[in-house]
């Protein structure tokens, strides 16, 4: 398996403790890249800014990543444009919430 | 790194925890004291010494309180800044802890002295404003939160004035109006205080518990001004003495509870966790209670209804089951996130932790809110019809289940 396909399986792990759904799902990660110097850097966003859980989750999305033998560097970008909206969730997600 | 992990918003979870548990402990003595004097409730005076010791445990020692755990919580979260200083915050719950202790008593055994307890209580809620002054000057973005929990702070600054005032005058006598004194008090510190910091906390919150979006909140702006308006006129009928400034001012105070509940009512309907958590479902229950007292307030306004002690029962109702229930149940979400952040926070993405409603026994805390809305009508409801032992039972449940709950509230810090 390549290292994207391990870090993006890695993300899979982490999930939101008040919703019980993983963050990918969650439709919270923007983006993700890997270098050739296997850093990895990933964009993501939380459901609501002020969200009393955000320091929980992005730092386990740090630990998730390098726990991962191969991972170089880990940074996680926080960002709020675009917002997050319920249309990001995969029906999985949305089936999970009802 | 990102910017925000390396500047952690979290409070050292001792802190919102040691308020928390003296706010708990104060529950369970203030509902033992109803029990022993549970003959003045059933006579329907509340302002005997006793019940004034019992009412200040119950308002400044077990509400006041939690909320200041609760916002040393949720103030870094829900601002994104953290506290300003958390040395400050141990050295203010010690002050706060001890004066609320001493003034509770002494209103209770030695009331010409209560003064001193009082002044002990005044600098520890000035430290707390002082902090919380600090750290949201710290916020950049100021938005419709800020400004209910810096309406409801000002309240609570004259609440506590006012307070001194009365106790001072107790002491050493006055010659100003003691009478309007005393409700300009309780009403700042029930209706501003209390409701202004929850209406603010639950434009917050229940978003965020019912992850909802879409909402406009179009009805927040008139809340506040509605009710602030309100609780002026309130304020002034009581100097004046003046009857229909009064009734309006009821009135307004009606239109801003109902302008803050059809906001929420839209939150909730653009929801997209179907199945809300029962604590947090009675947190919202409580607002109906609210919406229905204010209403019945301002239906006995307007048809001269003059009976005092029907007046003080809906005090206590107001007090119990919008104000307390709220706190009843926010603290069920509130003490598991604690505990979560603290204990496995920094374990997520390692190992497989456990949701935050596995922090709590939700169907015990189903029992427990049913059996406060259980003890709190019957006491009412016996209290009104002067019925000696009924309100002796229902006021030994609210005992026996205020007990429970510490107890629950404890269980989730052994998990
Ligand atoms: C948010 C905080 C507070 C609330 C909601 C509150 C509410 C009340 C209520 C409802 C009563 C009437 C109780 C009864 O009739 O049994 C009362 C009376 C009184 N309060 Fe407070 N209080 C608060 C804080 C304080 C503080 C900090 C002080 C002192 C510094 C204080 C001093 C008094 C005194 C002396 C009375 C007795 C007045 C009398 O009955 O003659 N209160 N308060």
């Amino acid at each position: 398996m390549s290292l994207y396909e391990q870090v993006k399986e890695a993300l899979y792990t982490v999930i939101d403790p008040e919703l019980g759904i993983n963050i990918v799902d969650l439709g919270l990660i923007y983006n993700m890249e890997v270098n050739d110097n296997n850093d990895v850097k990933v964009t993501m966003t939380l459901t609501t800014p002020g969200c009393p859980l955000h320091d929980s989750i992005v730092g386990g999305v740090e630990s998730a990543i390098y726990f991962l033998d191969e991972v170089g560097k880990v940074d996680v970008q926080l960002v709020w444009q675009p917002a997050w909206s319920p249309e990001k969730m995969t029906d999985k997600a949305r089936a999970m919430l009802y | 790194m990102s910017g925000l992990t390396a500047n952690k918003t979290e409070t050292n979870v001792k802190l919102p925890l040691s308020f928390i548990f003296l706010g708990l402990v104060s529950f369970v003595l203030s509902q033992w004291i109803f029990l022993i004097h549970s003959d003045a409730l059933t006579n329907g005076i509340f302002r005997l010494p006793q019940i004034l010791m019992g009412a200040h445990l119950l308002l400044l020692g077990w509400i006041v309180m939690i909320i200041m755990g609760a916002m040393y919580q949720l103030v870094p979260v829900a601002f994104l800044t953290p506290i300003w200083s958390e040395k400050l915050g141990f050295v203010q719950l010690i002050v706060t802890g001890v004066g609320i202790g001493l003034f509770s008593f002494l209103l209770g055994f030695n009331i010409s002295h209560a003064v001193y307890g009082a002044v002990v209580v005044i600098v520890g809620i000035l430290l707390f404003l002082f902090q919380i002054l600090m750290t949201l000057k710290k916020q950049e973005e100021k938005n419709v939160l800020t400004l209910f929990v810096g309406g409801a702070l000002v309240c609570f600054l004259i609440t506590i004035i006012a307070g001194l005032t009365l106790a001072w005058s107790i002491a050493f006598g006055s010659s100003f109006n003691y009478t309007a004194t005393l409700h300009s008090h309780i009403l700042l510190g029930v209706a501003g205080w209390f409701t202004l910091l929850i209406f603010g906390f639950s434009y917050k919150l229940v978003p965020m518990f019912s992850l909802s979006h879409g909402f406009k909140m179009r009805g927040s702006k008139l809340a506040f001004i509605s009710y602030i308006v309100g609780l002026l006129l309130l304020i002034l009928s009581f100097w004046l003495d003046h009857s229909s400034l009064s009734t309006l001012g009821w009135i307004l105070l009606w239109v801003g509870f109902s302008c803050f509940t059809l906001d929420i009512l839209e939150i909730l309907k653009k929801r997209l966790k179907k199945r809300l958590d029962r604590p947090f479902m009675f947190s919202l229950i409580a607002i109906g209670f609210g919406w229905l007292i204010h209403t019945a307030v301002v239906v006995l306004r307007l048809v001269h209804f003059q009976d005092e002690r029907i007046w003080s029962w809906l005090v206590f109702l107001y007090i119990i089951c919008w104000v307390m229930f709220s706190i009843l149940g926010y603290l069920y979400k509130i003490v598991p996130f604690l505990w979560w952040t603290y204990k496995y926070s920094s374990q997520v993405g390692k190992i497989s932790v456990p949701l935050l409603k596995d922090m709590v026994n939700e169907k015990l805390g189903v029992t427990l809110f049913s059996l406060f809305t259980f003890g709190t009508f019957g006491l009412t409801i016996s209290g009104v019809l002067q019925m000696d032992i009924a309100v002796q039972l229902f006021q030994a449940i609210m005992l026996a289940t205020s007990i429970a709950y510490l107890i629950s509230i404890v269980q989730v810090i052994r998990k």
